[in-house]
């Protein structure tokens, strides 16, 4: 792997529910940033990235201000691969629920120039394009907002499902812990009885047969 | 290691029809060795920008609680806004007092990188002066936008037990792994002890050691 790479960061996406990520950040050359989003089963999920260009006058990005892009699934298995571009975009639909990993390593340069990169990624609810659907009247316009409310809404219900079953497996983690616990206190009783019970009855057979006693 | 500028620009939705729509939501975790910091675009002076943020620490054995980052929100103009100190977890509000980019940065005083999750909501809901300027707009685009806003606080606030929950589950499994591990370590413990006192007895006892000894 690369050498200058001494610095990660991860960027964790910790949440599961639909997300949108449109943000920018900086990359020095050589270094590795990754995002992950944990996303659940046959949710679509569509990224755009692209280097952006600080120059005003539209020149052409130097060869410097490329990056290799790679998304991989939580078993490691890679859904883009993409070595020294500029931009791109994938899509996929998650087969399980996991973390999926996105990770930009900059172009190694000498000297270390700092690119930053715009990176868009949406997964569930906000792949849908609403520019498509929506309409010129105004009528309408309303019926779009009341219609990504109701969309908003619906997501909300299925988190709400999705922390219900997590909080019951802890829950249930929590009392098999604690029943654990009690068990193991109990052996480790009769581990000390035991214990000490072998150690007596070794110690008399031996000093029986050493006739001392 | 060293710092990292995260800048994270507002997406917003299309055109003029959506004009009161300004729907930003930015949630990451990012580890924070030294300083992180992440860039918001306030479009409106006077949005309410709110968010939460938890740390998602690493496993902790003695202390009872993680000592906590700091958090401090920056204006445009310079000056902090808002700050907290040594939490491993809250939620924030405020009003921006002007338009631009926001900072907000955290800060780990201690040597072990720690990860956070935040989640940061910028609403904006149309006045009665941006009715005055567009005839487009209506007053159930207000209503529309505040529910809206009411909506996305709920998502923040499911953010934020989200991410409470799986900081708690790793604590949780972590104490398991513990309970187990120290109390079979125990075990061999015990019987490795007893083991060690019976041999020395034995050789206390053993033909080469004259019995006077004992």
């Amino acid at each position: 792997m690369d050498l200058h790479r001494s610095s990660i960061i991860l960027l964790i996406l910790s949440i599961l529910s639909p997300v949108t990520i449109s943000m920018r950040y900086e990359l020095t050359s050589g270094h590795t940033k990754c995002i992950s989003e944990e996303i659940h089963a046959n949710a679509l999920s569509v990224g755009k990235y692209s280097v952006v260009n600080h120059n005003e006058d539209h020149h052409p990005l130097p060869s410097s201000h490329k990056v290799t892009v790679r998304v991989s699934s939580p078993q490691g298995t890679a859904y883009h691969e993409a070595d020294g571009v500029e931009s791109g975009q994938f899509s996929f639909t998650a087969i399980d629920t996991g973390d999926y990993i996105s990770c930009f390593t900059a172009v190694d340069h000498k000297p270390e120039t700092t690119l930053t990169i715009d990176f868009d990624w949406r997964t569930g609810i906000h792949t849908k394009d609403w520019s498509t659907v929506a309409k010129k009247s105004q009528v309408e316009t309303m019926e779009i907002e009341v219609k990504k409310l109701f969309d908003t809404v619906n997501s909300i219900h299925e988190e709400m499902f999705y922390l219900r079953d997590r909080e019951e497996e802890m829950h249930n983690l929590n009392i098999s812990t604690n029943s654990k616990m009690a068990w193991l206190s109990f052996v480790s009783l009769a581990v000390c009885l035991s214990v000490a019970g072998l150690q007596f009855w070794h110690l008399k057979t031996f000093f029986q047969k050493k006739k001392l006693i | 290691m060293e710092r990292r500028q995260a800048k994270i620009h507002v997406f917003v939705l299309i055109g003029l029809i959506l004009l009161n729509s300004i729907n930003q939501i930015s949630s990451l975790s990012v580890t924070v060795n030294d300083e992180e910091c992440v860039q918001e675009y306030v479009l409106y002076e006077g949005d309410t920008v709110s968010g939460n943020f938890v740390v998602v620490d690493h496993d902790i054995f003695w202390g009872s609680d993680h000592p906590g980052l700091d958090f401090t929100v920056t204006s445009p103009a310079g000056n902090i806004v808002q700050t907290l100190k040594g939490t491993s977890g809250d939620k924030f509000e405020f009003k921006a007092p002007r338009s631009g980019m926001y900072k907000f940065c955290f800060h780990n005083p201690y040597s072990t990188p720690e990860t956070v999750s935040f989640y940061i909501h910028v609403g904006h809901i149309p006045n009665e002066h941006d009715l005055a300027k567009d005839e487009h707009l209506d007053p159930v685009n207000v209503k529309i936008a505040e529910l809206r806003e009411a909506l996305e606080s709920v998502v923040a606030e499911q953010k934020y037990l989200k991410a409470r929950d799986t900081r708690h589950r790793h604590t949780n499994e972590s104490t398991r792994k513990r309970v187990i591990f120290y109390t079979v370590g125990e075990y061999m413990f015990l019987a490795a002890a007893s083991g060690l006192q019976v041999l020395y007895i034995r050789k206390l006892f053993s033909k080469s050691v004259a019995y006077n000894r004992v």
